[in-house]
């Protein structure tokens, strides 16, 4: 029974896939569509795989785009940490700037970008700051939220312990609440993609947002759709990888057995 | 220095116009097991936070070894009525912790941890994490890391309450045998009567609010305490008439 039913949840996915590429190839056959079948999406992957465009194959692009979002990612979980830490344990720096935040927080990233542009052109600073705003914004929330919710009775066994206010942060808060920074960092690293992306297809020589708009000026749906795919993909694997260092830093959270 | 732990004088303690303890006086002798028995919304939790300094009384004052309470000076450790292991630290990491705050030695860090692991018999969970035991077995990791401390003082907030009758036991003669080994001040707070006679070598009964001590009974019976000998049923009824009658 449990082998039956361990081979019905791997045979599931891979049905649920099967019937996206079956529904697209029918979509893609239709007479005068622009889908490009499954087919023709592939084989334009491997031609960029290898066919530099704009003087960059495939991967070279998406090493440009990850080089951006990790310079500002580094970044982002400083400065992102800190402030959660500032607001979530300190009330009187939470009453004096977080209406500064909360003003600025629903702005969505990309209405940034024209502001950014003219300030400082087209090169790497002005999407790495946008990275930056998109990944900043996440890591604040959660080290706030997660300080903010620590249970109180963990902070009274530290003050029986006759622990003062710092140590109490550094050997109880901030320990309790490494399970939601690293959620934050997690969509700060999911929402930093969506912003490369964007701000490449604005203004970019290199990177696969770049790849996508050059294949709407070319009238290429195979690239766009293959430069989709790779897209999700990554993004994918950015988040697998972050799920496997929760499991390093916080074995606690995921030895639950009980 | 005086004979007395801890000695409270005409402790007073408001919430708004709420009067919980109402000027409560009494002492506890350096390595006595005092248990403090109350029905529950009494006010005994607010005593233990009064005396390490969660709170502050309205009036009155808490002395320990002759001078105001301060868990930075004195040397206190707290058994939770919730639980209170750290999370992310394994067992022996829970053990080690307070410790470590208290920036005690590495020798001395290692030497009461394995004294403690193997009191409690936790050697063979050392590198599990709370969650992965039992809730008993979370409250013997707080009350071993209480006791890692040696504290002159200890202070036990209905510690058992959620734990079921065997498992009661068994701890109930686990923290005798820890405080004879370490030789600390206790203070444990129950609601169950039967529970403080075991333990008690003094129990101090309190009063429903507003909470003052109504009376105090030595037990002097040997050890281990045999629950079924007509002088323990004796004191056991003795105490629960006390309660019924107010
Ligand atoms: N922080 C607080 N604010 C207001 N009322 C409180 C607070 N803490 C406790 N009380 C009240 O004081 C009384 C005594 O509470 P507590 O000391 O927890 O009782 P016990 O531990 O004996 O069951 C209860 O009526 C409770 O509602
Ligand atoms: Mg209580």
């Amino acid at each position: 029974m449990k082998k039956f039913s361990n081979l019905i949840y791997a045979v599931l996915p891979v049905l649920g896939v099967g019937a996206l590429i079956g529904v697209w190839t029918i979509l893609s056959l239709q007479e005068g569509t622009l889908i490009p079948t499954p087919v023709e999406t592939w084989e334009r992957f491997l031609v960029i795989m290898t066919d530099p465009i704009s003087k960059a194959t495939l991967p070279v692009h998406v090493l440009v785009s990850l080089k951006r979002v990790l310079s500002a990612f580094g970044f982002a979980i400083v400065l992102g940490i800190i402030t959660g830490v500032l607001f979530g344990w300190y009330p009187r720096v939470k009453a004096l700037l977080s209406p500064i935040f909360e003003l600025l927080r629903p702005i969505p990233p990309i209405a940034w970008i024209p502001l950014l542009i003219l300030m400082f052109g087209i090169g790497e600073v002005p999407k790495i700051l946008l990275v930056f705003i998109g990944a900043f914004i996440p890591i604040v929330m959660n080290t706030q939220s997660g300080i903010e919710s620590i249970d109180p009775m963990l902070i009274k066994a530290g003050q029986s312990f006759g622990c003062n206010h710092r140590q109490l942060l550094f050997h109880v808060a901030l320990p309790a609440s490494t399970p939601a920074i690293l959620a934050g960092i997690k969509m700060a690293l999911s929402s930093g993609w969506m912003c490369v992306v964007a701000a490449e297809m604005i203004a970019a020589k290199q990177g696969v947002g770049f790849l996508i708009v050059r294949g709407q000026e070319a009238g290429d749906t195979a690239l766009i759709v293959s430069c989709m795919l790779v897209i999700g993909v990554v993004s994918f694997l950015l988040s697998a990888i972050l799920t496997k260092l929760e499991g390093v830093l916080c074995p606690w959270q995921f030895k639950k057995t009980k | 220095m005086s004979e007395n732990k801890v000695e409270v004088r005409n402790l007073t303690k408001k919430f708004g116009d709420l009067l919980v303890l109402n000027n409560a006086s009494f002492s506890i002798k350096n390595g006595e097991f005092v248990c403090l028995v109350g029905p529950t919304g009494c006010g005994k939790t607010t005593f233990l936070n009064l005396l390490v300094k969660l709170l502050e009384p309205t009036s009155g004052e808490i002395l320990i070894d002759g001078e105001p309470a301060d868990p930075k000076k004195h040397n206190i450790s707290f058994v939770f009525q919730e639980p209170s292991a750290f999370p992310w630290l394994t067992v022996e990491e829970n053990i080690r912790s307070g410790l470590e705050l208290k920036h005690m030695s590495a020798g001395v860090i290692k030497e009461r941890t394995e004294e403690i692991l193997n009191m409690l018999g936790l050697e063979k969970v050392r590198k599990s994490y709370p969650h992965e035991l039992s809730a008993s077995t979370e409250q013997r990791i707080v009350i071993g890391r209480s006791f890692a401390l040696h504290p002159d003082l200890l202070l036990m907030d209905e510690p058992y309450a959620a734990m079921d009758i065997k498992v009661r036991y068994f701890l109930e003669d686990e923290v005798i045998r820890l405080w004879k080994a370490t030789g600390s001040t206790v203070i444990f707070i129950t609601h169950n009567i039967e529970e403080a006679v075991y333990l008690a070598e003094r129990c101090l009964v309190m009063s429903p609010k507003p909470t003052t001590i109504k009376s105090e009974i030595s037990i002097d019976l040997p050890r281990p305490r045999d629950i079924s000998s007509p002088e323990f049923i004796r004191l056991r009824e003795e105490i629960t008439d006390m309660i019924k009658w107010w």
